[in-house]
């Protein structure tokens, strides 16, 4: 470990950081443009420029080009290195315009602290400047070059880090241009990032564009919604909405960037049709009412019908604290029918993964460190998309990747592709860690191996799998291989996609009590008459949909918490609007067992922009702000169960009463969250075969979750509302001309579900003889519930 | 001239960069041959380039449109770059430039109505001991004169008549 001396201060840092890095833990901020701790240093920017008085090297340099070494003597106040970063500002600023009043990057401008701290302060240039004629990339991202200092910080993020393809660098010298080959929206799913990285205005959210001035901002660490990752985000709100989402930094799961589902799918806060009014029995009340109901109609139901008679549905939605009081009030109520997931496949498969992670755990910092990754059954452009991106960063640092899928899995890296059907994937498992390859054919036979023998090389290798397509026998088959193939010497990871941000804080608290299908027999039967739903729509989260809606209909009581317009909230004769993510406190846990702490951004009310409707707001004056009833999940199981509501002594109670959950009380909601030993159990073994087909000839669906349209709460967001595609299957083209199909062509599909229209879309790295159906929220394709697998019709109705 | 490159080469091109690991070696040499056998490089000649090497349009525009010598809008019959660099300032470019503005009667940048010249201010020709220079085509011409502009634009306008 090299020790350094910088500005007379000694530091000793890690073999292989530069002084730039060093200069940082002695909390020296040299400016800098071009270096960013995730895309390196390149030395382009020239700014960093620091005096080398003494040691290996001398002279005034870039410092982020020298890598620290033992003796070193470094000054960042030598007179010739400032006057040296000063004329390099002045350079940098020669074309900028002086727009800062209207530009949307005022208030976190960093070429204005760059600027400042560079001491550039009088512009003596008076020449003319170069323009530039903007691009439209699309509904995202907004451009404005003229402001572009050219530190290719852009390009660097989009293409070497998130491997875009359509987004570059044009000219040379002062001609220099960014953009697309042809006008068009931006490609790649992580798009948004661009705008994080771009140090000045060229590059500004559209969605968010000339809403607020940044000073005027309410923004607080939260963590993003959207997929079990539990990706950090800073959401921005005012004016009683949410306006946008940038990255937070957590270096052991997503790192610097998130995907633009993240980033532009906050509008569900804001959505008009958003309950935000407690009732009973159709008539709005106070929310203290609505709690007093809910609480001795279930405790009325336990005394008439037995405590057995009423089910408690959570979700991955709800806050790990919520969760937690569900189990409270469950257990209060004496009642064993708990679970926290309404689709079976997706239950199984987390509490089977909390049950049996363990040592095997990897997070998304491991996986971009790993060597050798095979993906069973994930696809992560769908389920979880900064697991593509760490992957990607695997195979930028000489890592390989191998998909097993029955769908045509798109990375933003190479990766090798193996089509093999859903209902093998559990046999390639076992298959590998037995190493007994004989029931496979030349070509599989010849894949598998060559995988067997890279297992045996790798130093660093995860198992991934995705809990749609596995379900939960597959996710034991994913642990048991790792725990096959792991030696002393090389432990084997596994990470397993799960359904939303605390479907492991929910399957933790699960238990091996009931899944949701035995649930809906019940109420089906009549022995359970009343269902609790914490933030959960069973109508339409339930493995088969039309099944659920007929068992639900039997309820005598159905009691609803949500913060979204689903079935659930607008059928339950109880319901409590609950607060979302940006504005609450709470925690989720993550697929690998991360419990992460968010705070609140902004307090629940009507937006501005509705109530006015464009104008100036009614000039109306009340006590209160308009549709600010929702609570917290947590406050409104709180209050029900009569305990303290502050979340302090909700997460003080929780670490009391669970020992395994000891920390909870210190996670800071800007630190990369704690890792809990806590073991789950195995769900009950009658986990249905993820297969419901009854003609073996006739056309095989399977419901897959797309990489747009299939999120509920991205569904709700208005920014995203340009990426949704229009109802679409997926064929093999070799199964697509045997129906007399083509790409593009326009089709009829039937299911159970009736008829709808699609559009043909054809993909060679898909397994043959299947018909790939999204979930499409509010679309003909809206039960199409991921993992399901449906006897289906498809007839030819148009040409391209 | 509508045609971007004769088939046989583009075949010639596709072999070349099968044969080699870095096909990204080629674009340049690609771009060339179809601003030779065009005249210019439009949108489609950057697409062919890029699905001929097996490579993204996008890194081949980025190539075509960092070389002043790689033509992405048309031109004239012959393209004159005027040396726009320290040394030719110093020996007097700023009058040759003027001169041959005045000559065929356009701007920096622009092609004359009937099509024979496109002039363009480059950065540097590497003839700083003959400034000030100027290139057309694949010659330069160095110690620039106005008389001498005139003989060479005189040579020119003959041979695109010849050429008709």
């Amino acid at each position: 470990m090299p020790k350094l001396t910088i500005d007379n201060l000694e530091v000793t840092v890690p073999e292989g950081t530069n002084v730039l890095e060093a200069a940082r833990e002695l909390d020296i901020v040299i400016p800098h443009f071009c270096y960013h701790e995730a895309l390196g240093a390149v030395g382009s920017c020239r700014l960093c420029a620091m005096m080398f008085v003494d040691g290996p090297v001398t002279g005034l340099q870039m410092a982020c080009m020298v890598e620290a070494q033992d003796g070193m003597v470094v000054s960042s106040t030598d007179p010739d290195a400032i006057e040296l970063r000063e004329h390099v500002i002045e350079w940098a600023m020669t074309n900028h315009p002086h727009d800062c009043p209207v530009c949307d990057e005022g208030g976190e401008c960093q070429l204005q602290e760059m600027t400042v701290a560079g001491g550039h302060g009088v512009r003596r240039y008076n020449g003319k400047k170069c323009t530039f004629t903007n691009q439209d990339l699309g509904p995202f991202v907004q451009q404005e070059m003229n402001r572009c200092i050219t530190c290719y910080r852009c390009v660097r993020t989009y293409r070497d880090y998130c491997g875009g393809t359509d987004y570059g660098v044009f000219g040379s010298r002062n001609r220099i241009q960014y953009g697309r080959f042809q006008e068009g929206t931006l490609e790649s799913p992580f798009s948004g990032n661009i705008i994080d990285a771009c140090p000045t205005g060229v590059l500004t959210s559209k969605p968010f564009r000339f809403k607020t001035r940044l000073w005027d901002l309410q923004e607080a660490p939260s963590i993003c919604p959207h997929c079990s990752l539990g990706c950090a985000t800073i959401p921005g709100g005012r004016y009683r909405e949410v306006q946008r989402v940038k990255a937070g930094i957590n270096r052991e799961t997503h790192g610097f960037f998130i995907c633009d589902r993240g980033r532009f799918g906050y509008d569900h806060v804001n959505h008009q049709e958003r309950p935000r009014q407690a009732r009973v029995d159709g008539q709005p009340v106070a929310v203290a009412a609505a709690l007093t109901a809910a609480r001795e109609r279930v405790a009325g139901m336990a005394r008439e019908h037995g405590p057995n008679s009423i089910a408690f549905l959570g979700s991955s939605r709800a806050s790990f604290e919520g969760s937690v009081l569900l189990r409270d009030w469950a257990a209060a109520t004496g009642s064993q029918q708990l679970v926290y997931e309404a689709h079976q496949g997706r239950d199984h498969a987390a509490r089977t993964l909390a049950a049996r992670l363990g040592e095997h755990g990897r997070s998304l910092e491991d996986l971009r460190q790993s060597d050798l990754i095979v993906l069973f059954g994930a696809d992560p452009l769908a389920e979880g998309p900064m697991l593509a991106l760490a992957i990607r960063q695997a195979v930028r640092n000489g890592g390989k990747v191998i998909v097993i899928d029955p769908r045509p899995v798109e990375l933003p890296c190479a990766a090798s592709h193996l089509p093999l059907a859903m209902e093998r994937l559990t046999d390639v498992l076992t298959a590998l860690a037995q190493k007994d390859l004989h029931a496979f054919d030349n070509h599989e036979h010849a894949f598998l191996e060559n995988l067997s023998e890279q297992f045996d090389s790798a130093q660093r290798p995860v198992l991934i799998g995705g809990a749609d397509l596995l379900g939960g026998k597959g996710v034991d088959a994913l642990c048991s291989t790792a725990a096959q193939l792991s030696s002393a010497e090389c432990a084997v990871g596994v990470m397993t996609m799960l359904a939303g941000p605390n479907s492991y804080g929910g399957a933790l608290l699960a238990g091996d009590g009931p899944d949701f299908d035995t649930i809906l027999d019940a109420i089906q039967e009549g022995t359970i008459r009343a269902l609790v739903c914490l933030e959960s729509d069973p109508f339409r989260e339930a493995m088969d949909p039309s099944r659920a809606q007929a068992a639900l209909g039997h309820l005598e009581l159905l009691v609803s918490f949500d913060a979204t317009p689903g079935l659930a909230a607008q059928r339950a004769d109880i319901f409590l609007p609950t607060r979302a993510n940006a504005e609450m406190a709470g925690s989720y846990m993550n697929n690998e067992g991360r419990l992460q702490a968010f705070q609140a951004v902004i307090d629940p009310g009507l937006p501005i922009s509705e109530t006015g409707a464009g104008n100036h707001p009614p000039r109306e004056f009340f006590q209160t702000t308009p549709g600010s009833a929702p609570e917290a999940d947590w406050w409104l199981l709180a209050e029900l169960l009569e305990r303290d509501t502050t979340l302090a002594a909700l997460r003080k109670t929780i670490e009391q009463s669970d020992e395994c959950f000891v920390g909870l009380s210190a996670i800071d909601a800007e630190s990369t969250g704690l890792r809990f030993s806590a073991q789950g159990s195995l769900p009950p073994a009658a986990e249905q075969d993820l297969l419901q087909t009854g003609v073996t000839d006739a056309l095989k669906l399977l419901a897959i979750t797309g990489p747009v349209g299939s999120h509920w709460l991205a569904h709700l967001s208005s920014p995203l509302a340009a990426t949704q595609p229009k109802p679409y299957v997926v064929l093999h083209p070799e199964q697509a001309e045997k129906l007399g199909l083509s790409a593009g062509d326009r089709a009829r599909l039937t299911t159970h579900f009736g008829h709808c229209h699609v559009v043909i879309r054809t993909d060679e790295k898909m397994v043959n003889g299947l018909i790939l159906a999204p979930q499409l929220w509010d679309t003909a394709l809206e039960g199409m519930v991921p993992g399901s697998m449906l006897d289906c019709q498809l007839e030819k109705e148009g040409k391209a | 001239m509508s045609e971007l490159l004769p088939q046989n080469q583009i075949d010639s091109f596709k072999a070349k960069a099968a044969a080699i690991s870095h096909p990204h070696e080629l674009i340049v040499d690609l771009l060339r041959a179809i601003q030779s056998h065009h005249g210019w490089v439009p949108d489609d000649g950057v697409l062919l380039t890029a699905e001929t090497l097996g490579v993204l349009p996008i890194e081949v525009e980025e190539l075509a449109t960092f070389y002043d010598k790689i033509f992405r809008r048309e031109v004239g019959k012959r393209v004159i770059h005027i040396c726009d660099s320290i040394c030719c300032w110093s020996t007097g470019a700023e009058m040759i430039t003027d001169h041959l503005k005045k000559s065929i009667g356009i701007s920096l940048g622009e092609t004359t109505a009937d099509g024979q010249f496109t002039l363009l201010p480059t950065c540097c020709l590497g003839a700083c001991g003959d400034a000030p220079a100027m290139m057309i085509g694949l010659t330069t011409h160095g110690l620039l004169t106005t008389e001498k502009i005139d003989e060479i634009l005189q040579q020119e306008r003959a041979a695109i008549a010849a050429e008709g």
